[in-house]
């Protein structure tokens, strides 16, 4: 019997599946806290883009705890952590020319960042 | 192999469609998956799940401070309130325009787009133009999208790269002080609520 | 993976064009591989990450060339192969076998 069925359909879109994860994980940074995005490049999957590695920027939001995919996606678990909204200038991110009033906001998991200076 | 058929006979099926009905074909003979289902699915999204629903959330907010500091505190649970929730917008936050601040949405990565609010994103969305550029250009973007903001506006631009879905609350325009929520929700475009657009007064 | 979904920041890919009243699906095979998504991930045949990274193994050029749901195709062949569920050789069977009738 296939799993989806008619009758399952507006359950299942009514509540989705959350990567959330209930469990009592110690954040590694705070609001506020000045980070700096690490430099890696895994061939495998990951949701820390290139154009923000190696940037520093600062804890805007603390959004819970998540599975982490960059694990998750090679069947390697779930890895839970926290995952913050991080705000970076188009300054540090693209140069000196640019205005100094554009923002750039991301979602960043604890293994992505490092304190910064 | 209900669905064999249903193109009018005057073209070939294009290699992507022979694709498409012989994976959907070998999954329904091996009851995999649920022809009916399918189509529920097509139908909800298609006819239920689209930006009026988050036009509602954005009126609802314009009128109703209370609700506005719940949705921007808590944003998944106060859209709920309304009855939208589920697949991809699971965990929601919402960004609000002022007169000094202009939000816009992306996904750099893939194209994460709030479903429940905004309905399944338009192809420009997902397409690799608009994800390339938003990030560093959001002015010129928002050029192509007819929008002009004052040189002083702060442009925020979120990248959805991970599992929050983001909502743009646009600024309620001037001029609309007498028109009902209703009213109100129906000038709300969808693009005013990933930030390339601006809602503007009947 | 530094791949070609990792768009942020490119330069010259070209103009966004905004489509007008843009329909929710352009193609009767965009509906079926939509729910064909919606199914088999209710079916637990693959979490989303996975489904992310098979579409960024795509070969680059047929990335940029091709539409949101063909990668979703190209994903969901991939995985479904990889895992075992149908095999390479009956997608193709299926596809001539489909083709001949069309004719």
């Amino acid at each position: 019997m296939p799993t989806l069925t008619k009758e399952i359909v507006p359950g299942l879109v009514a509540t989705g599946a959350s990567c959330r994860i209930d469990e009592d994980v110690a954040p590694n940074f705070g609001i506020g806290d000045a980070v700096e995005i690490r430099n890696i490049n895994p061939v495998t999957h990951t949701r820390l883009p290139r154009y923000v590695r190696g940037k520093k920027g600062t804890v805007e939001r603390d959004h819970g705890v998540f599975a982490f995919p960059d694990t998750s996606a090679h069947g390697k678990g779930e890895t839970p952590q926290h995952v913050y909204s991080v705000k970076f200038s188009f300054q540090e991110l693209w140069g000196e020319d640019y205005a100094d009033n554009m923002f750039l906001y991301i979602d960043m998991f604890d293994d992505y960042m490092r304190a910064s200076s | 192999m209900a669905h064999d058929h249903d193109h009018p006979h005057n073209k070939p099926l294009s290699d992507t469609e022979l694709r498409v009905k012989a994976l959907e074909s070998i999954l329904l003979e091996k009851e995999l998956i649920d022809a009916e289902a399918i189509d529920l699915v097509v139908e909800t999204y298609e006819t239920k799940i689209g930006p009026r629903n988050g036009a509602r959330v954005v009126a609802k907010a314009w009128t109703d401070a209370d609700y506005k500091s719940r949705l921007l505190e808590n944003a998944t649970d106060a859209i709920a309130e309304l009855g939208f929730s589920g697949v991809q917008g699971e965990d929601m936050l919402v960004v609000e325009n002022t007169d000094d601040v202009h939000n816009i949405v992306v996904c750099t990565l893939c194209s994460c787009y709030p479903w429940p609010t905004l309905g399944l994103p338009p192809v420009w969305y997902k397409a690799a133009p608009y994800r390339a550029k938003v990030v560093k250009d959001p002015r010129g973007v928002l050029d192509e999208f007819g929008v002009a903001l004052p040189e002083d506006t702060e442009i925020r631009v979120w990248d959805s790269n991970a599992e929050l879905r983001y909502l743009v609350l646009p600024k309620r325009p001037d001029g609309t002080d007498d028109m009902s929520e209703e009213q109100l929700a129906d000038i709300v475009t969808r693009d005013s609520m990933i930030g390339t657009g601006l809602v503007s007064a009947p | 993976m530094n791949g070609i979904h990792d768009l942020g920041g490119m330069d010259g890919i070209g103009p966004i064009n905004p489509e007008q009243n843009e329909p929710v699906f352009h193609d009767d095979w965009e509906k079926r591989m939509f729910g064909m998504f919606i199914s088999c991930f209710a079916g637990g045949h693959y979490n989303v990450d996975e489904f992310r990274h098979a579409i960024e193994r795509m070969d680059p050029a047929h990335y940029l060339d091709t539409s949101y749901y063909e990668h979703w195709l190209s994903s969901l062949e991939t995985l479904l192969t990889e895992k075992g569920v149908i095999t390479q050789e009956e997608l193709d069977e299926r596809k001539k076998h489909i083709a001949m009738e069309d004719a």
